[in-house]
């Protein structure tokens, strides 16, 4: 037979690698095959099993098996992501965290009189007409002479309001004429409004510069905090005017501050101390920075070998109405952490030893997707403000002056700038007061989105601190003590040192323990794939092999047993309407042929005995030939009942 | 002769065995083992065999990956934590109170008097720089034995290259000198010390806080003398625990200051332990709250207080663990004076397990420092074993024990007399870093680690109101005297009660046990492979049975060897008796040895039939069919 080449060379391949078909010829032989020859054992039963009931029993059995290793497996998968927390406890020298130390007054009185010489007056003015207080009868004289003359503008900008509070009337107490409240009133102080009470509220204010109408008014329930709060508005408008190197001149120097400082057993002094410009806390001073790159350590734990420092506090100097407690403020952070003293200084007394003990703890969370948090704040879209390393702190921070620098076109004092912008004030921004408030009354109530934005860092540091207070100095060691620091002091200060005016800290570590939480995976790939292997030889003795053995059998067995069905019907359908149209006989021999000496019939397996002696032999041989043994039926895999005509596609050459 | 017996045996042995070549052993092997992979790759098709030998490959070596990994993860001995926190009934801490003024100035002065009045007129020139200003001169002259020791020096930095010395008691300026370090520009009081009187063998110690030069210096001069004193004068000049403690009161019982136990502290003079545990058994506290704890008053008598030695006022106290020693200096708090502290406790426990999980002791035993805090009777700990270290120092170099530390045995305290160079010696060692490094190397912390955090508050005590009577009340039950001899300036208010939730325990356990190494191992060969212990010990089996096929075809191949060189000399050799029994037994199966032996060519000529070609017994149709189809 001529042949072409193309099909000569299929047809030889054919030969040599034949295409496998399925096991079976029906879905249901493929099933019985597969329960026969699979590796898992509940199958087999059911096949091997007689009595109906006991088959059934098989049956439920496997399919609970399957069932719960379907169950667990998930189980194992929900749980994949999940963290176990170790605690290593290490001994060791141990890095000395930074310690900012700001006095509670940012600026010097003295030095600020210029600058707030006018509000000073009109707060005192405030407080004559509002609570009848004076400090002087003279001075008082003098002020509201002075008052009338020059008229305030302080209180035009922000008025301070007495509300009445049951006919919605407000008296100006500049111009003492009453006018009608408009707008929403904010309880800035007091969730719960004592309406019983007949007492005057007093409040202030804010206005939308651009339509007088909508303005907002801010109530307390007591005017210590409405006079310090009204104060603190225009102290920041004030000091946003104020150049940074004047700033920095105004408040204290290290000088100023630090009388003696001690650490680790020697003595150190100012240059060890990096000066920090804060802008609600004036000149603050870290000591152990890491500015110069060296970080101290301490190897030994106790008091003695910490940082012990004596604060000169000067409280005379103190501006009595932004600040009304006297003391220092200090945190202790981490070099690359930027000092929150507002947020969460700790105070430190006057006339007292304050001996603060650490106990260091690092922690490290593990980030996505166990957990939702940041390693260094890159993937969060919140510009970071400070130079410092990330913190849901600083986040929060940055975040609000960027809402605040899109809404009212200018920075609050209180944080940095960011770039191109600037900080608010009247002359430029006179409406920012009113949209500050506004914008934090939002970012309060979480309308900002900033909550969402920020995530926790990952890792951070912490320092438990052990504050605890003791007299100093004692009564008898009073007198040399103050004489001894006066004369530290030097020639800049010709008063002795009041008692009052000094603060002695003490920061050391309590132990050099070290405690390192972190979470680790709970599950690698390894132990999962383990676990999964557990449950599957557990309950069926199954494997990845079976796996492939299911894949095998139940998808692409199982679809061309159905695609040849189909294929074959088609065929058929095919045939049947060309053999009506031109009359053809119908290949009868295809299904004469069928049978064990047919050599496509026993196509599972490779050509064999049998396919040999269907080719040509020779003619001149001179062995006489038995017929051969019919083996075929000694195999199982060819013991189907039915074959199907497609498996003969071979013979029909 | 034996040795050949035993071959043959074995050969007869291995002949129940699978196979007798390496193809056969291989074959019964894929066929018959239960590991899942090798049995697809003999019974299916060529296209499926390879493409399932190739898996089976994939998976042996994903398990063997996956085997190293988890051996790897068993041998870091990782630990996880589990926390609990709850109210327990727990042993109450021991509490330890202390003044922080180690010794009543009163009981001392007569032995301070010297330093006193020195240091006194030191400050007198300090502060007015010009001599022969007021009414200095005290009668009786000052005894410069003491200063000439160590004497306190003013450095002049104006000059940064020259600075200038000047001691406080001698007009004549002396230049230059070894100073360690310049820092100051302005004056500072600076405390000098040579190792030797007059040596030049001199350090400076410098400050820049005259304050704090003058209460170092003090200390060391006062340390030197002190510790010349015997112990239990040194326990009477302190404070007596019946002037101390003037109230106490656990839950709702009365205590008085017997149930204290006595400690001398060289820091702190006399302390008082309460439920130290050491005799009796140690209290538990079962209930949360300030009702519930130890209630204290005690009188710290400030106006006692030795001037220059302790600046700050106020009871130290610390809470520890039962027969632990209180370190003060490391854990303790302070309490102020006029002040109620109410202190509230959480213990906060770490159970960690030892070696080889981690680095830590359980009792001490094993670090190679001598514990000298032992002889109170007291538990290892990192504070103790690091002061030993520092005092074992301190004895090997300067030979002589500081005064802050226990002794070893046979060693005395150091003083001024005996080591005149000791100051310098101890300032020297103190901040050489080596030795400390050598301390922290050498001690461990311990495996359970007992913390007691507090929550501290403090309000005023006593109020105004109430002031009268309860100073009327104290005097007179401590001095029985109805005059007040109590004020607010000594008086104490302690509560320290245990809090709602009164435990954190943070214990260990180990991550990975040899139960949870085996059951993942045998996860991931059941995974991937469906196999078990059974299956290697298969794998094992076929290993020995091949090893046997190998010893048998060399002994056949020498065996050939050697009838071939037989045969050169004996054309006709005799069998062997090993030969005959193989050729009985093994017809025609040794195919790979096939051409050595002679047997096979002497097999008998074909038969007329063919032999039937079994399916069953062809392992290589292929051959057979390849140069058919190239006829077609």
């Amino acid at each position: 037979a001529v042949m072409a080449p193309g099909k000569k060379i299929t047809a030889r391949l054919k030969r040599t690698l034949p295409v496998r078909g399925p096991q079976a010829p029906t879905l249901s032989e493929l099933m019985r095959w597969y329960c026969l020859n699979t590796n898992t054992h509940g199958c087999r039963r059911i096949v091997v099993s007689r009595g109906r009931l006991r088959r059934l029993l098989w049956i439920l059995l496997t399919l609970s098996a399957v069932g719960l290793i379907l169950w667990q497996c998930a189980e194992l998968l929900m749980n994949y992501y999940s963290a176990s927390v170790s605690v290593t406890v290490q001994f060791q020298k141990l890095p000395f965290p930074a310690v900012t130390i700001c006095n509670i007054n940012p600026y010097k009185y003295s030095a600020m009189k210029e600058y707030l010489s006018e509000l000073d007056k009109e707060t005192k003015k405030a407080l004559e007409t509002f609570y009848g207080f004076s400090e002087g009868k003279s001075k008082v004289r003098r002020s509201v002479d002075e008052w009338n003359s020059t008229g305030s503008n302080f209180f035009q900008q922000i008025p301070l309001l007495k509300v009445e509070d049951f006919s919605r009337m407000a008296t100006d107490l500049h111009s003492g004429q009453k006018r009608k409240i408009e707008g929403s009133v904010f309880h800035k102080d007091s969730s719960i409004v004592n309406s019983g009470d007949s007492n005057d509220i007093i409040g202030f204010q804010l206005c939308d510069a651009n339509n007088s109408s909508d303005c907002a008014l801010y109530t307390f329930s007591s005017g210590v905090n409405a006079i310090q709060e009204w104060y603190k508005l225009h102290y920041m408008n004030i000091m946003a005017q104020i150049p940074l190197e004047t700033k920095e001149k105004l408040s204290y120097s290290a000088d100023d501050l630090l009388l003696t400082c001690f650490f680790d057993g020697l003595s150190c002094d100012k240059r060890h101390f990096t000066r920090f410009h804060h802008p609600l806390h004036g000149n603050c001073y870290t000591f152990n920075s890491g500015e110069n790159g060296t970080i101290l350590s301490t190897s030994t734990g106790g008091s003695e070998y910490g940082l012990q420092v004596v604060l000169y506090i000067d409280e005379a100097d103190y501006n009595p109405f932004l600040v009304t407690s006297t003391g220092a403020k200090i945190i202790v952070h981490d070099q690359n952490e930027y000092p929150f003293i507002e947020d969460i200084g700790k105070e430190i007394e006057t006339a007292a030893a304050t001996s603060i003990g650490m106990h260091f703890t690092r922690s490290r969370k593990l980030s996505k997707p166990y957990s939702d948090c940041t390693e260094t704040g890159a993937d969060i879209p919140v510009e970071n403000l400070y130079n410092k390393s990330y913190s849901l702190q600083i986040c929060l921070h940055s975040c609000f002056q960027k809402a605040m620098v899109h809404s009212c076109g200018c920075a609050q004092y209180a944080q940095p700038l960011p770039a191109g912008a600037e900080y608010c004030n009247y002359k430029k921004n006179p409406n920012w007061m009113y949209c500050y408030y506004r914008l934090h009354e939002k970012f309060v109530k979480e309308q900002l989105g900033c909550q969402q934005i920020c995530k926790d860092a990952c890792s951070f540091k912490e320092w438990a601190l052990t504050t605890s207070i003791a007299q100093w100095p004692s009564t008898v060691s009073e007198d040399w003590m103050l004489r001894v620091l006066s004369w530290d002091k030097g020639q800049k200060l010709n008063k002795k040192l009041n008692k009052t005016d000094l603060a002695n800290l003490m920061v050391f570590y309590k132990d050099l323990n070290e405690r390192f939480i972190s979470e680790n995976p709970a599950n690698t790939l390894v132990i999962l794939l383990s676990n999964f292997g557990g449950q599957l030889g557990l309950w069926m003795s199954c494997s990845v092999v079976c796996v492939i053995e299911i894949v095998e059998v139940f998808f692409i067995d199982s679809l061309s047993i159905v695609m040849r069905r189909q294929w074959q019907k088609a065929k058929k359908w095919w045939n049947d309407r060309k053999r009506g149209s031109s009359g053809k006989a119908p290949q009868a021999s295809d299904v004469e042929r069928q049978g064990h000496d047919n050599p496509v019939c026993i196509d599972e397996d490779l050509p064999t005995f049998t396919t040999a002696l269907r080719l040509p032999l020779p003619q001149d041989s001179p062995l006489p030939r038995t017929p051969p043994p019919n083996y075929s039926t000694l195999r199982l895999e060819t013991a189907f009942t039915e074959q199907l005509p497609d498996t003969l596609e071979l013979g029909q050459h | 002769m034996n040795l050949k017996k035993y071959l043959v045996r074995a050969l007869h042995r291995l002949q129940k065995g699978p196979g007798y070549t390496y193809k056969e052993l291989l074959v019964w092997y894929c066929d018959n083992t239960n590991t899942h992979g090798p049995k697809r790759i003999i019974k299916e098709g060529p296209k499926k065999k390879l493409i399932w030998f190739f898996l089976t490959l994939l998976f042996a070596s994903l398990v063997f990956w996956q085997w190293g990994i988890l051996i790897n993860t068993y041998l870091s001995y990782n630990v996880t934590s589990s926390l609990s926190i709850g109210f327990k009934t727990m042993k109450f801490p021991a509490v330890t109170v202390c003044n922080a003024n180690p010794f009543k100035y009163s009981e001392v002065k007569h032995l301070l008097k010297e330093l006193d009045r020195l240091i006194e007129a030191a400050l007198e020139r300090i502060l007015q720089p010009t001599p022969g200003n007021g009414s200095e001169n005290v009668s009786p002259p000052l005894d410069l034995e003491l200063w000439n020791q160590l004497p306190l020096v003013l450095i002049d930095e104006h000059d940064k290259d020259n600075p200038v010395i000047l001691d406080i008691f001698e007009t004549n300026q002396t230049a230059g000198g070894n100073k360690t370090n310049v820092s100051d520009d302005t004056a500072g009081g600076k405390q000098s010390s040579c190792s030797h009187q007059g040596s030049d063998n001199c350090t400076y110690r410098n400050f820049t806080s005259a304050a704090q030069a003058v209460t170092e210096w003090y200390i060391l001069q006062s340390t030197s003398i002190l510790s010349k004193v015997p112990l239990h004068e040194r326990i009477r000049m302190g404070y007596q625990a019946e002037d101390m403690i003037l109230a106490c009161l656990y839950g709702a019982e009365p205590c008085n200051y017997k149930n204290f136990t006595q400690i001398y502290h060289p820091d702190h003079g006399n302390c008082y332990i309460f439920n130290w545990g050491m005799d009796e058994e140690a209290l538990n506290s079962s209930n949360p709250g300030a009702e519930f704890g130890l209630k204290l008053i005690l009188d710290i008598s400030q106006q006692d207080y030795i001037p220059y030695l302790s600046s700050a006022a106020g009871a130290r106290l610390m809470l520890h663990q039962q027969k632990s020693f209180p370190f003060l200096k490391d854990q303790g708090i302070y309490a102020m004076a006029g002040t109620e502290t109410s202190i509230g406790v959480v213990v906060d426990e770490l159970e960690r397990m030892g070696y080889p999980y981690s680095d830590c002791t359980m009792n001490g035993s094993d670090v190679p420092v001598k514990n000298l805090y032992s002889q109170y009777n007291t538990s290892y700990s990192i504070q103790a074993c690091l002061r030993s270290c520092f005092q074992n120092h301190m004895v090997e170099i300067c030979g002589c024990g500081h005064y802050m530390f226990p002794l070893p045995e046979g060693v005395n305290y150091c003083n001024n007399e005996d080591n005149p160079g000791w100051a310098y010696c101890y300032s020297s060692l103190r901040s050489s870093i080596k030795h400390r490094q050598i301390c922290i190397d050498s001690c461990k912390e311990t495996c359970n680690d007992t913390q007691y955090k507090m929550t501290i508050s403090m309000a005023d005590w006593p109020s105004e109101a109430s002031e009268d009577w309860i100073f009327h009340i104290l005097s007179y039950e401590r001095d029985m005297s109805t005059n007040v001899t109590l004020d607010r300036n000594g008086i104490i208010k302690l509560n320290i009660y245990f809090q709602e939730y009164n435990y954190r325990t943070i214990s260990e356990s180990a991550a990975t046990t040899i139960v949870w190494l085996l059951s993942s191992l045998g996860g991931q060969f059941g995974f991937w492979m469906g196999g078990s212990v059974l299956c290697l010990i298969e794998f094992g089996e076929i290993i020995i049975d091949s090893l046997w096929i190998t010893i048998i075809n060399v002994i056949s191949w020498c065996k050939s060897l050697k009838q071939r060189r037989a045969r050169a000399r004996y054309p006709d050799a005799p069998p062997t008796v090993s030969e005959l029994v193989e050729a009985h037994t093994n017809l025609g199966f040794q195919q790979e040895a096939a051409g050595a032996l002679p047997r096979d060519e002497a097999l008998p000529p074909e038969p007329g039939t063919p032999p039937p070609n079994y399916d069953s017994l062809r392992v290589q149709p292929l051959d057979v069919l390849g140069p058919d189809s190239d006829a077609e």
